[in-house]
């Protein structure tokens, strides 16, 4: 059972998380504080952690510095009533791998906990397959089956990002901060509409999709089964 | 007595006694002047006598010195003949006096008057000569009246310095205490400020005075204060207004569902609606914070070259799509190079959100053009569309926080847009210009060396 270790302060806020996670079958582990979350953090070896950044005890990010210092790789996913750029920056540049500000959706938690645990290993692959979906990623070439999909470079980009991912939630802003580099909301639904496209080129007529869209949280790229 | 603690009582003090000794120094020199004067002209006067007396002969001699002596009614000149042997054959001198050699020039000695017993010693300018005759002829004057002058000066002098000494203390203290009451005044008006009467202002005369000037700078800048605080506050009740919406909405919907909802789908619907309503206000709460983030940020540090071509493709590239799917159609004039100093990362955004604006106010079968100009020592950022537009009237409007055009009301959005691009562009040192309709069109103007706001503090 993957064990996940939430530091956070507020009980109410520490309860909803649980829940949800307990829910999806993790194993959660509530710490209210740093110095207490840091030692158990050491003991219980969770395979990813939730910290919040204003803790009592200890700071959030003097928390994971310190498991950093101490050759912990766990991945991090920082939690943040601060949203500014800077902030951002400054939590994962101390060694936190993502970052969430506050308030957020609670899928969107569940969907960046679920990426960080399975961060697609380093490869020197130079062919990327889902299922029938096959991405060259040397010729910037695409194709299902024997139908060569034809891209523009950032709808490459997406589908390049997805198949590294696939069978994982990809919400709106993963999307947009991983695909586009954004470090802004824009007004108008980028993401839909870039994917909408993406999704007509992969799911031909007549072809069982691949791109799922997840109503109200994002999409998922899956191989037909 | 607390002036006399003040810096600038003791300033005037120390002024007073600069004064003092300049004057003790300026007197003692005019004294040591006309002492010098009078003595040279008494030595010139005797030396005219002596000579005068010289050439007459012996009996003539005797009678001169006589009348001269009576006509001498204040006593001051002296004179006598001798014989070889010393005695005194005429004049009012008692002896020969010692030290007194014969010849020019003249010197002083101390002679003895009269020839009565009550004979006193005074001390005179004195030249002697030897007549053919072997007699010798002494001419004195007294110039004990340098004396006189010296207590007359002295007097004056002391006169004078004190009452002056007094009077610039006085100037001092009185100096002093106006600025105590006046700094003692602009305290008074500072509370009050403080305490949050922000039409009060320092008082200040209108002359050419330091103080009245630094009042009015600080009067300036409490009026640049009052206007903005004032705009904040008509802010803070747009910010309430635009947040209650999409709350009371929330509320409403959620209000409703638990009451009506008979089924688990409704209840849902009525939540999801409810928190797209929350969603709205959390997405206002973000773009104020961005706003903020933007206008109070100081990142000139990190700016870097930006290649302006490049980036409008990319924000074509981003929005292509988008305008597509409306049947909007999106072009792009980049001509040239072009480089800035910039945040990559903000101009985009800036760019985004007026590309974003165009597509969203243009309606179907229009066109949207993306420009990159070259103008006298700028370059020219521009997108057109044919949209609306924005009416002469709105200029000023659109800037303003929350500002949403009644033609445009029911498009959704948070109506920050304009103000982040202004907020990015003012960052920047550019400019951002609004051409009025038909048809939008907006532009950021990019000096090749542009005022930048980070260079101003």
């Amino acid at each position: 059972m993957t064990k996940v270790l939430l530091i956070e302060d507020d009980d109410e806020t520490a309860g909803e998380i649980a829940a949800e996670l307990a829910e999806r079958g993790f194993e959660v582990e509530w710490s209210s504080n740093g110095l207490d979350g840091l030692a158990k953090a050491r003991d219980l070896r969770p395979d990813a952690m939730i910290v919040d950044r204003l803790l009592p005890g200890m700071d959030g990010l003097t928390v994971i510095e310190s498991l950093r210092k101490e050759q912990v790789r766990t991945p991090v996913l920082v939690l943040s009533a601060l949203g500014a750029v800077d902030d951002r920056v400054r939590g994962l540049r101390m060694g936190g791998d993502d970052y969430l500000t506050k308030p957020f959706a609670v899928v969107e938690l569940v969907a960046r906990i679920e990426a960080l645990l399975r961060r697609p290993p380093e490869t020197r692959e130079t062919t990327l397959r889902v299922g029938q979906l096959e991405l060259d990623l040397i010729e910037r070439t695409a194709k299902r089956g024997e139908r060569v999909i034809d891209l523009l470079p950032r709808e490459f980009r997406l589908l390049e990002y997805m198949m590294r991912r696939s069978d994982q939630l990809l919400t709106r802003a993963m999307l947009l901060e991983e695909v586009w580099n954004y470090k802004f909301v824009p007004a108008t639904n980028l993401v839909d509409v870039h994917m909408g496209r993406v999704r007509h080129k992969v799911d031909g007529p007549g072809e069982a999709p691949m791109i799922h869209n997840v109503r109200g949280a994002g999409f998922i790229l899956r191989a037909v089964p | 007595m607390q002036f006399m603690r003040s810096k600038t009582f003791h300033w005037a003090a120390a002024m007073a006694g600069l004064f003092a000794i300049f004057i003790t120094v300026l007197f003692g020199f005019i004294y040591f002047k006309i002492d010098d004067y009078l003595i040279a002209r008494s030595d010139r006067m005797i030396t005219t006598q002596i000579g005068f007396f010289a050439g007459l002969p012996r009996d003539r001699l005797i009678g001169a010195l006589e009348d001269h002596l009576q006509q001498d009614s204040r006593g001051v000149q002296f004179s006598g003949v001798f014989d070889a042997n010393g005695n005194r054959v005429a004049g009012n001198i008692a002896f020969l006096p010692n030290g007194l050699d014969v010849g020019v020039p003249a010197r002083s000695v101390l002679l003895v008057s009269g020839d009565d017993e009550a004979a006193r010693a005074v001390s005179v300018r004195a030249v002697a000569l030897r007549l053919d005759n072997g007699d010798t002829l002494v001419v004195g004057r007294n110039v004990d009246e340098t004396r006189e002058i010296f207590s007359v000066v002295g007097a004056a002098f002391a006169l004078g310095l004190f009452p002056a000494f007094c009077l610039w203390l006085l100037a001092g203290a009185w100096l002093s205490v106006r600025a105590r009451r006046r700094v003692e005044e602009v305290n008074l008006r500072v509370q009050r400020i403080i305490a949050g009467d922000l039409r009060e202002r320092l008082p200040h005369r209108n002359v050419d005075e330091a103080f009245s000037r630094l009042a009015a700078i600080v009067n300036g800048m409490l009026d640049e204060l009052e206007t903005t605080i004032n705009a904040l506050a008509g802010v803070g009740n747009d910010i309430a207004h635009d947040l209650r919406t999409p709350l009371t909405r929330a509320r409403l919907t959620l209000e409703r569902g638990r009451t009506n909802a008979t089924t688990l789908e409704q209840l849902q619907e009525s939540a999801d609606k409810a928190i797209a309503g929350i969603d709205q206000s959390l997405s206002i709460v973000t773009a104020l914070l961005r706003l903020a983030e933007i206008e109070n940020s100081r990142r000139s540090a990190a700016f870097g070259d930006v290649a302006l071509g490049e980036m409008l493709r990319e924000v074509c590239d981003i929005y292509e799509p988008i305008a597509e799917d409306k049947q909007i159609a999106l072009s792009t004039d980049i001509s040239g190079k072009a480089h800035v100093r910039g945040d990559r990362d903000l101009l985009l955004e800036a760019v985004a959100n007026l590309v974003d604006n165009a597509i969203k106010f243009t309606p179907s079968n229009g066109s949207v053009r993306l420009e990159l100009l070259r103008g006298e020592g700028e370059t020219i950022l521009r997108v057109t569309d044919t949209g609306p537009g924005i009416s002469h009237q709105e200029h000023e409007a659109v800037l303003r926080r929350f500002y949403r055009s009644d033609k445009i009301r029911n498009t959704p959005g948070v109506g920050l847009g304009l103000n982040l691009v202004s907020a990015i562009v003012k960052l920047h040192g550019f400019r951002l210009v609004i051409h009025s309709g038909p048809g939008g069109r907006v532009e950021i103007v990019c000096p090749d060396k542009p005022v930048s706001r980070t260079l101003d503090r």
